[in-house]
């Protein structure tokens, strides 16, 4: 059970919910709510929220009908729907926005969209056609089922006529603040960016055990990974980054101090890995600032009244947006080279593609061109959505942020680079196993058998947890299935580096 | 016109109309007797090199690559002669690597078709079964699970290839390996799709899986249906650009013929021709007599969609060729007077469709970003000659939400803009140092495609509702006349699904209607049943 209190969500938490956990509101944001309202009742200043009303062709109080006018006129998104998930945190995530009491509405706003998680009632949301700022098309979407206008949803899987999914429900029938404050700001980026900073943690875990495997296949240099070197730079990602290989490699016998420089996608692991670890983090306070910010306009500040700010501006988000997909399209390049490294025999002193009878087979041959093409489209999505933008609304909404765009083109790249994360754990399990077993090539391609060798505790584990799910190629097989389930593997936290090196030491 | 029943593959006549019927309506395929024929020549002698039968010169085994030496980088080891069927299966399932959500199933009808007619050219040495087994699996609607990511569009899309021999090969003996396929809209394992449709899966030949994998034909499928649809959308541009230069009460003056001819860009002089049909008989252009021109949303669609014509005319003409494409490595020259037939080059390589498919994409871009500035100008209180600000005439919102859409979906297209085919990754060993990464170009392609559709969409419904205000300024008497030939068309087709009531009242319902008139080209059908065929950007 999360608590929404308007000032504590983290982007786990919404993850969480959006997974399907329940959430509620913190008494104290409850009372805090209920004082807002209050006062922005009694505080004279409704003309604030009125001349809103008036912008949009209503007379002194909007009545029920024009409300629902005004929802409906912004259910004016398009494309394919967003999906449970996405829909479950962006909920969940306008509903601490509200509980912040900030806005001037009721508790009633957010039982309604808490009840609505709590009941699986998941709004009908196109996924396209946001620009990031303002009145929000996709939380006009859910604002009009929440409020029994229509509109459709799903209620346990079934899409239905929205007034139909809510049936049991309490409705909410809004006061002319809540209808602005249930739809204003960009509140769709945040939650998309939320999602897209959980994955993109859980996936970056997993690309530091993949890396470490590969060192071991490389059985490269561990000067590169010298806490002392990290230190002298001070970039705390990369200082963290070689911890953790440090700690993945211990008691190798393969990654040892040997003097030989490792090419840069080995040598410069930590330094590139540490930056993108850096720009995650960065891109995850923000979200967290943003998740529970007051975003919505006017805003009802007591001390000095209503205010009319621009605090819906998706820029901040859509900014990190851009910087994550950057920095994970740079895990996955470098991956790439790893990978493209692992299964060239003349980098690798292993068989090519990693099958002792390549040639006949072609081993992991694809696997290679495979994240080469994702790491390629991970390039062209990565060029920023934020640079652009497009005057809207008769000049008025003459800047927006494009911050929806640069969210989902952060989950595409998460997506893309797990399934890199995938292909390397792939080559790394199968070439550690040719180290393990003493087996190589010479530089002519011809057999050699050497010294079997031991990986780290903890590449190990990471090599234990790819063999319990795909076997080691003996000959040709069909590929397909083995990057499904290491890709499955990789979303799903199964190379969480805590858990495997509390493994590893304990 | 009406659409092809049967297409009969001969590797040299397959038309965009052809791919079309095959993919979408599921017109019927077979092989000519010719291709037959030619195919039969090519395979006898990939036959008698597996079988060791052809000598290199100096007393060895003549090497032919694919045939009995391993692939890509591997080419240097030679491949024993019992392995050699070996080779083609194992190429199929280890080449199976891709990632992602499936292809649409038309993409991957028109992969098969475009596959199956590359092979018929007879260059392939592969035996005639192949594609008669391609076409049946087209007829029989079997059409493979491909997974979309995964492939560099060099040595063309192997991996989605390879998902499509998974079903329509199988094991000498027990190796496991079938893919996975929809059979008449059910997701079945590859073996069960094929049972259940009669079909016998083929152990491949010699060279047979190269002959299925190399190529870049899932880059040219998608190609080809973008093309298509583009060729709908261009034209469909033009009709809402008109209505909008109708509603602005624009100046006609900048369509005149003999101002095209002054800078005789094709696509500019098709336009221009294009809206001066649509806008025939409108008594609301040119009815400003003080304003002499309009902004550069009217006045230069015929520069800019033009442009996008002209763009659009290369990029087809470019996937026209490759239609009729051998497109796999070695090919078997048999008239070539030579002791070796095979000839290894890089047919497969994807670059001429990447650039086709990334220059498309550009024209789209420019297409919805020329387009959403009407919508803006339309909804905009100083821009509109004084319509009513954001069109709102009623106890509406207005078209406020609409403009913002159109702005996030070209946002959109920009970001997707980035040209694909600039990158390239070394792959194979360094063997395969150049890459096109043209799959993901024409994949980006027909996303803006998409979204292109839907600014275009906005842009017919805001247009619509305007045109609506505008005719309320016109005495009754004065209204039959007071719209273009096309216009008027456009306009009634619109009407009949939005109602007689002027303004949104669910935009969003709107604009999801309109874009269906627009994918199912029921409205573009609408207006040339009016003004006559409108002229389309692809030749030939």
């Amino acid at each position: 059970m999360v608590e929404l209190d308007g000032s504590s969500l983290t982007v786990e938490a919404l993850s969480r919910i959006a997974a399907g956990e329940p959430a509620r509101l913190a008494e104290g944001a409850r009372a805090q709510m209920t004082a807002s309202a209050a006062w922005l009742a009694a505080s004279g200043q409704g003309q604030v929220v009125r001349r809103k009303w008036t912008w949009i062709g209503a007379g002194e109080a909007p009545s029920e009908d024009v409300i629902r006018t005004f929802l409906e006129g912004h259910c004016a998104g398009m494309g394919d729907p967003l999906d449970r998930e996405t829909v479950r945190a962006l909920m969940a995530a306008r509903a601490n926005v509200l509980a912040k009491g900030l806005s001037g509405c009721r508790p009633e706003a957010v039982d309604t969209l808490l009840a609505m998680l709590e009941h699986d009632v998941i709004p009908w949301v196109p996924s396209q056609g946001a620009t990031g700022a303002a009145g929000s098309p996709a939380l006009a979407h859910i604002a009009r089922v929440a409020c029994g206008f229509g509109g459709r949803a799903w209620r346990n899987g079934v899409l239905l006529d929205g007034r139909e999914a809510m049936r049991g429900l309490p409705v909410l029938l809004p006061t002319e603040k809540e209808a602005l404050s249930l739809i204003n700001g960009s509140t769709l980026t945040t939650a998309l960016g939320a999602l897209a900073c959980t994955r993109a943690r859980r996936v970056f875990r997993a690309a530091v055990a993949a890396c470490a495997l590969s060192f071991e296949v490389v059985r490269a240099d561990a000067h590169c990974l010298a806490h002392e070197a990290h230190v002298a730079r001070g970039q705390p990602g990369a200082v963290t980054v070689a911890r953790q290989l440090r700690a993945l490699v211990a008691d190798s016998d393969l990654v040892t101090m040997r003097r030989e420089p490792d090419s840069f996608s080995i040598r410069c692991a930590p330094a590139v890995l540490g930056a993108a670890r850096d720009a995650i983090r960065y891109a995850c306070q923000v979200v967290e600032t943003e998740l529970n910010a007051a975003v919505d306009n006017p805003l009802v500040l007591p001390d000095i009244g209503l205010v009319e700010a621009g605090n819906f501006h998706g820029a901040p988000v859509a900014l990190v947006m851009d910087h994550l997909k950057a920095a994970l399209t740079t895990v996955a390049s470098i991956a790439e080279r790893r990978i493209f490294r692992l299964t060239y025999a003349q980098l690798s002193g292993l068989p090519s593609f990693l099958l002792p009878n390549s040639g006949v087979n072609s081993g992991l041959m694809l696997a290679q061109y495979t994240a080469a093409s994702l790491v390629s489209e991970c390039k062209q999505l990565s060029h920023p959505a934020s640079v652009d933008s497009i005057p809207t609304v008769q000049h008025h909404e003459d800047h927006v942020s494009m911050g929806p765009i640069a969210a989902r083109g952060a989950l595409h790249v998460v997506d893309l680079l797990a399934d890199v994360v995938a292909i390397e754990l792939l080559c790394a399990a199968q070439g550690l196993d040719f180290r393990i077993q003493g087996e190589g090539v010479d530089p002519d391609g011809v057999p050699v058998i050497t010294e079997p060798s031991r990986p780290g505790r903890g590449s190990a584990l990471v090599h234990a947890r790819v063999r319990e799910r795909v076997s080691r190629w003996l000959d040709d097989r069909v590929m397909h299935p083995d990057l499904v389930v290491l890709g499955e593997a990789v979303r799903s936290g199964v190379f969480d580096l805590e858990p495997l090196m509390e493994e590893a030491c304990g | 016109m009406d659409a092809p029943h049967m297409v009969v593959l001969d590797g040299r006549s397959l038309t965009f109309e052809q791919v079309e019927a095959v993919a979408r309506r599921a017109a019927r395929v077979t092989l000519s007797e010719a291709a037959r024929a030619r195919m039969i020549g090519s395979a006898t002698w990939v036959g008698q090199a597996a079988d060791g039968l052809l000598d290199d010169g100096a007393g060895g085994v003549l090497p032919v690559y694919g045939v009995n030496t391993g692939y890509g980088s591997l080419a240097r080891v030679r491949i024993d002669h019992d392995q050699i069927r070996a080779l083609s299966w194992n190429l199929v399932r280890s080449h199976a690597a891709g990632v992602g959500p499936a292809m649409p199933i038309p993409e991957v009808r028109a992969m098969m078709l475009l596959r199956a007619n590359a092979l018929a050219k007879g260059a392939s040495g592969c035996r005639p079964v192949l594609v008669e087994r391609l076409c049946d699996m087209l007829n029989a609607d079997v059409t493979p699970v491909v997974p979309s990511r995964g492939s560099c569009g060099s040595s063309g899309d192997l991996a989605p290839l390879s998902h499509l021999g998974l079903v329509l090969f199988k094991g000498t003996d027990e190796t496991p390996g079938e893919g996975t396929a929809w059979f008449q809209g059910e997701v079945l394992p590859g073996s069960e799709a094929m049972r259940r449709a009669g079909l016998e899966r083929l152990v491949p030949g010699p060279k047979e899986g190269l002959a299925i994998t190399n190529g870049a034909q899932l880059t040219c499928a998608i190609a080809a249906l973008a093309c298509v649809d583009a060729d709908r959308l261009v034209r469909l541009a033009e009709v809402a650009c008109a209505m909008s230069w109708e509603a602005l009460r624009g100046v006609t003056r900048a369509l005149h013929p003999d101002v095209h001819h002054l800078r005789p860009f094709p696509g500019a002089i098709a336009c221009a021709a294009n809206l001066r049909s649509l806008l025939t008989g409108s008594a609301l252009v040119d009815s400003v007599p003080e304003k002499v021109q309009d902004a550069y949303s009217i006045r230069c669609a015929p520069q800019v969609l033009g442009a996008v014509r002209d763009a659009l005319t290369y990029a087809a003409q470019q996937v026209a060729v490759e239609l009729n494409a051998v497109t796999d490595n070695p090919v078997i020259l048999l008239h070539v007077n030579d002791r070796n037939k095979a000839f290894s080059a890089g047919l497969f390589h994807g670059e001429p469709l990447g650039f086709a498919a990334d220059h498309l994409k550009l024209a789209l871009v420019e297409l919805a970003a020329i387009a959403e500035r009407r919508v803006y100008r339309l909804t905009t209180g100083a821009l509109n000659s004084r319509l009513p600000p954001l069109l709102r005439a009623g106890p509406h919102l207005g078209l406020v939400i609409p403009q913002a859409a159109a702005a996030a979906l070209v946002a959109e297209c920009r970001q997707l803009a980035w040209p694909n085919s600039a990158d390239s990754i070394p792959t194979c060993e360094d063997q395969e140092d150049h890459v096109a990464m043209s799959t993901a170009a024409v994949r980006r392609a027909a996303e803006v495609l998409g979204n292109a559709q839907k600014v275009v969409a906005i842009e017919l419904l805001t247009a619509a509702n305007a045109l609506r205000l505008r005719l309320r300024e016109v005495p009754a008497s004065e209204k039959p006349g007071a719209l273009g030939v096309g216009t008027r068309a456009a306009l009634a087709h619109l009407e009949e699904m939005l109602g007689r009531a002027v303004g949104p009242r669910d935009p969003g319902a709107d604009m999801e209607d309109v874009l269906t008139m627009v994918r199912d080209g029921s409205l573009l059908q609408a207006v040339e049943e009016q003004v006559g065929p409108l002229q389309g950007a692809i030749h030939g």
